[in-house]
């Protein structure tokens, strides 16, 4: 089970409206390199891990990817604080308006709804430690395509800390795939 | 900084361990998202922004952050590397650390767990603000 702190992992205090990095940013909310994806994709892996350091590490991220969802909620809804109905339209954000009005709905950039194809998961570590290495690049580049798109610093600064989270996460999953191939050999067989 | 607690010396000393692992104090580590100094890998900023607190209340919150954040970055390494004694030594104090502090800070502002003294109070004290997502 989960405790809950009343608190983000990294503080978020924006003061100025932005509809179109709103826009952009509910890519990492509800998008297929996401955080809700990453969340629900390490814990729900965690199950099939060979070894209690695979348990581990999946339970740990993945419920430090539940931390960076509710990171990535905070933003977006700062950033549409106060934001009128003919805002959101002219920062393309209709289809979120027609869909939940000005709630954080997990949908991507565009509008297409969160899917559970986002949490992959094939049961065999390699394909699995493999696919989440690739994820924690792919999010680490979305990390930087946001920040090459604003210069507010209350935006960066929570950007920046979620895309050096992405880099610690990538080198974990590298040692522990590391670690398996050398303990269960080329096969991958892990019986 | 407030003469509440001594960050400096109490909280934040140096820590230096056997095995040459470089790392960065909670404070540092926090605000570039990374304990680990060789695996800090910034883009765009030339510098880690400073987090700038705005009461005690914030500036309070920020030490028990870092320690937080020490805490399960140090633990995502141990995770995988279990056998090393000074980490999980060092994870031990900044765990003892961060809990005195959260001990300090809810007995003062309100609880941040459901497991804290401070709820119990009249009326029901989990409610109160702030909450996470709420901005100033």
């Amino acid at each position: 089970m989960w405790i809950y702190e009343k608190k983000l992992e990294y503080p978020v205090n924006i003061k100025n409206k932005d509809l179109k990095m709103a826009k952009l940013l509910l890519d990492q909310y509800g998008g297929a390199d996401g955080e809700y994806a990453a969340a629900m994709r390490y814990l729900n892996q965690r199950y099939s891990m060979p070894d209690e350091k695979g348990f581990a590490l999946l339970n740990d991220i993945g419920t430090e990817e539940l931390a960076h969802v509710e990171m990535i909620a905070t933003m977006v809804t700062q950033l549409m604080k106060g934001a009128t109905t003919k805002e959101l339209e002219n920062a393309g954000l209709t289809p979120n308006y027609v869909y939940s009005d000005h709630a954080i709905f997990p949908l991507n950039a565009n509008g297409v709804p969160f899917s559970s194809a986002y949490i992959e998961t094939k049961g065999d570590y390699r394909a699995d430690l493999e696919s989440d290495m690739a994820a924690e690049q792919r999010a680490r580049a979305t990390y930087e395509y946001l920040m090459n798109l604003t210069n507010d610093p209350d935006l960066l600064a929570p950007l920046s800390f979620l895309r050096q989270r992405e880099v610690v996460h990538y080198q974990r999953f590298k040692e522990l795939r590391d670690y398996y191939l050398e303990k269960y050999g080329k096969s991958y067989k892990t019986k | 900084m407030n003469n509440y607690f001594d960050i400096d010396n109490k909280f934040f000393n140096k820590d230096i361990n056997k095995q040459n692992i470089d790392l960065y104090d909670p404070y540092e580590g926090f605000i570039r998202g990374n304990m680990y100094k060789e695996l800090y890998d910034p883009y765009k900023i030339s510098s880690p922004y400073e987090i700038k607190p705005m009461n005690e209340q914030a500036e309070m919150l920020t030490y028990i952050d870092a320690l937080c954040f020490a805490c399960i970055d140090l633990g995502l390494y141990l995770d995988v590397f279990p056998n090393n004694k000074d980490i999980i030594n060092l994870f031990n104090k900044y765990n003892r650390q961060k809990n005195s502090l959260m001990d300090k800070y809810q007995e003062k502002f309100g609880p941040l767990t459901l497991d804290s003294d401070a709820l119990n109070a009249y009326p029901w004290a989990w409610n109160e603000r702030p909450w996470p997502w709420d901005n100033n």
